[in-house]
């Protein structure tokens, strides 16, 4: 009877017992913008004016949120999965459930890739990338196997485990390295392609929080969430100006740009009287963030698959939790094979991510806004 | 329950796995079997080659001997030590890259740095500098008399780099190549003069296009110290004037006008004189009044003629360039920038406050 009862258990990913209350919507909000994309920002930003650019889009992002949250409070966000059934019917639903599927699997495949590298660069230069990439998606099947809850809830630890490194990046404000000037120009005084890739690329790091939309169900639909969601986005627009500024003093404008993982590179910089690598100890705690990331969006990945499958009345089972997550292996093993391994198809694959987040973050808010409108509405 | 425990059975059963056969890894650190390496010099060989040599084994009870090897590449060279030596070397202890001054004055260290910084098991803290003679033969002099002397070396630069305190310029692979790209600012290395017996710090090297055009000595880098540098010496010796400054601290203030055709620069020094073997009575306040002025004029003569000298060079590593940046205005280049510092008027002002000796007969 013990092992039956086991069973039931287990198979249920998508229970829920409680909903997470408005910090969790803040701590979300912040860790899912700060995934591998802001390692590699200060080589797409390069000059100073642009922390301009960084908060311009974080107030862009901050209205985007606001729309989001129209959706959170909204009764058909709450039904979860019955509530897009009334809002587009079932056959869109469908659609938008494969259209989701393609769309993770991409991004799955970028963020396990970028964090695999730079392991592979700074830790593990000899080892076999595939390894690496094994046990990663490992640790995030078993975080994601106790369950949408429980992941949600690791995002304390996600949080708590990468907040602080920001604090071993202020020494880097004082000089003798930094010198002031190197900031100037404060404005923009020459306009090319490569700054409008800085605004996309900034929009694209700051599209995390799409992922929530999906996952109201086991959050609060709270009136005052809202608070919370415009607070993880401010939080997360200082960490990004900060890190930046800081890059900028430490490489200048320059130097910046042909560097190609800055902040790490400058993590191990840090040294103190007893420890000198310290960027080993920063990337081992930046992966609490990254194996959050992967859990949760294996977890929408299942999820995806179940819908275009129509399997959403059965119970979830470990053969369908294991069989998307070797579909995540797969291909990122041939993503990294194929693709990552050389500088056009490692550029043509952060392209297509940049691309398509920053679509998404401006079209799911939108559509979700408009849909729950004109329901309402009617 | 939920059998969580079979995934981390398994996670943990792959840990093991992964630990016990070294498979995924093809790197073996295993203390007894490897000789960390702290310094590389490269010297100019023959035919265009490279000449780098290293001292093996460091810090372990064992006799060292010094590897030399003639190359094409410097990667090659740390190859063909691992097969003339019976230990694996491992560059990540190395501290300190001694680059010969005929090879800086060729150019090129660029390169050579590069080479450094793409292995991340270096850290961008190695030291470098450029050394006048034969280093190694200084070195292999040196195993007779002092063991560990390479680790000496090391402790040597870190201790001056520590704290700023004055009196050399120490310069780590990170701060050299953030000045190389800066287009305004002139990258600096510390010089060093070694022959047989001696190793010991000379100047100041600038670089303009990679290559080192110009060394600055003695006074001149004291000054250099006191300008950019530190902004601090332990101790400023006149011996012209006949008297030693302690502890001093400058302020340095630059003023470039707008259309980059004059350059004010302005020292405030605080100190002690700590030294005075003159004719003057300096317990008389007009007399002290009198060296003080002294040596305002000495300094301010002597930097008009340094900061001359870095004109007809074109080197800037005052980085007097980066003043004429603006929060509202377009960086002008470094082409340009060198062509208005070519002929730039500069006016210096040397503004001086010293207290007198102490604990001698005081000032009425």
């Amino acid at each position: 009877m013990a092992a039956g009862d086991e069973e039931v258990k287990s198979l249920s990913l998508y229970n829920r017992t409680s909903t997470l209350g408005g910090i969790y919507f803040l701590l979300l909000v912040n860790r899912t913008q700060m995934h591998y994309f802001i390692l590699i920002m200060p080589t797409f930003l390069v000059h100073s004016y642009m922390v301009w650019g960084i908060i311009v889009m974080g107030l862009l992002s901050q209205l985007n949120l606001m729309m989001l949250s129209k959706w959170f409070t909204s009764r058909y966000a709450a039904k979860g999965y019955q509530g897009f059934i009334q809002l587009f019917g079932k056959r869109t639903v469908q659609i938008f459930a494969i259209l989701g599927f393609l769309i993770l699997l991409p991004k799955i495949s970028v963020i396990t890739l970028g964090y695999v590298e730079m392991l592979h660069s700074f830790i593990y230069p000899s080892m076999n990338k595939n390894w690496l990439i094994l046990m990663i998606l490992l640790i995030s099947l078993f975080v994601a196997s106790h369950g949408m809850e429980k992941t949600l809830r690791f995002v304390v630890i996600a949080f708590l485990g990468g907040v602080w490194i920001v604090i071993m990046f202020i020494p880097f404000f004082f000089p003798p390295i930094a010198n002031y000037r190197d900031l100037y120009p404060l404005i923009p005084t020459e306009w090319s392609e490569q700054s409008w890739r800085g605004l996309l690329f900034i929009w694209s790091a700051l599209s995390g929080p799409v992922y929530l939309a999906f996952m109201v169900p086991w959050l609060s639909s709270n009136k005052k969430i809202m608070k919370y969601l415009v607070i993880g986005n401010m939080l997360s627009i200082m960490e990004y100006s900060f890190l930046f500024i800081a890059s900028v003093l430490f490489y200048g404008s320059h130097y910046l740009s042909k560097i190609n993982f800055p902040l790490v590179y400058m993590g191990s910089y840090i040294q103190t009287g007893g420890l000198e690598r310290i960027d080993y100890i920063l990337i081992s705690f930046h992966m609490f963030t990254y194996v959050f990331d992967i859990s949760i969006l294996l977890l929408c990945f299942y999820g995806a698959g179940r819908i275009f499958m129509r399997k959403m009345n059965e119970q979830t089972t470990r053969i369908g939790l294991l069989s998307s997550w070797f579909v995540i292996l797969i291909s990122i093993i041939f993503m990294n094979h194929w693709l990552w391994q050389t500088v056009p198809g490692q550029k043509m694959l952060l392209n297509i991510q940049i691309w398509i987040s920053a679509f998404l973050y401006l079209l799911v808010p939108t559509i979700l806004f408009t849909a729950v409108k004109r329901k309402e509405s009617m | 329950m939920v059998p969580y425990k079979h995934y981390s059975l398994l996670a943990i059963a792959c840990l093991m796995w992964m630990a016990g056969c070294s498979s995924p890894y093809v790197e073996n650190n295993m203390i007894e079997e490897i000789a960390p390496v702290v310094f590389w010099s490269v010297d100019k060989g023959t035919e265009g080659k490279f000449k780098i040599s290293t001292l093996v084994p460091p810090l372990i009870q064992e006799k060292k001997r010094l590897l030399t090897k003639e190359v094409d590449l410097l990667k090659q060279g740390g190859k063909e030590f691992n097969l003339i030596y019976n230990r694996e070397l491992k560059q990540g202890q190395l501290r300190m890259v001694l680059i010969n001054e005929e090879l800086a004055k060729k150019g090129g260290i660029e390169k050579l740095v590069n080479t450094i910084l793409v292995d991340p098991d270096i850290s961008m803290r190695v030291y470098l500098l450029i050394v006048r003679g034969n280093f190694d033969e200084y070195i292999k002099h040196q195993l007779t008399k002092q063991e560990n002397q390479d680790y000496f070396l090391y402790r040597m630069l870190k201790h001056y780099e520590d704290y700023n305190q004055g009196e050399m310029s120490i310069v780590n692979i990170h701060q050299f190549m953030k000045k190389l790209y800066s287009p305004l600012e002139a990258p600096i290395l510390p010089v060093f003069r070694s022959d047989k017996n001696n190793f010991n710090y000379i100047g100041t090297a600038f670089f303009q296009e990679d290559k080192e055009v110009m060394v600055i000595q003695d006074v001149d880098d004291e000054i250099f110290q006191l300008l950019d540098n530190d902004h601090f010496l332990k101790v400023l010796a006149i011996p012209k004037l006949s008297v030693s400054l302690g502890r001093v601290r400058s302020n340095v203030r630059m003023k470039l006008s707008r259309d980059y055709s004059s350059l004010s620069l302005h020292v405030g020094l605080n100190g002690r004189i700590e030294e005075y073997q003159g004719e003057k009575e300096i317990q008389s306040e007009e007399q002290l009044e009198h060296v003080i002025q002294e040596i305002e004029i000495y300094l301010e003569e002597q930097t008009s003629d340094l900061l001359k000298r870095m004109q007809r060079w074109k080197v800037d590593p005052l980085e007097v360039g980066t003043h004429s940046l603006k929060p509202f205005s377009k960086e002008i280049t470094e082409k340009q920038w060198l062509k208005y510092w070519g002929n730039i008027k500069i006016n210096v002002d040397y503004d001086i406050k010293i207290q007198p000796l102490n604990n001698v007969e005081r000032l009425m």
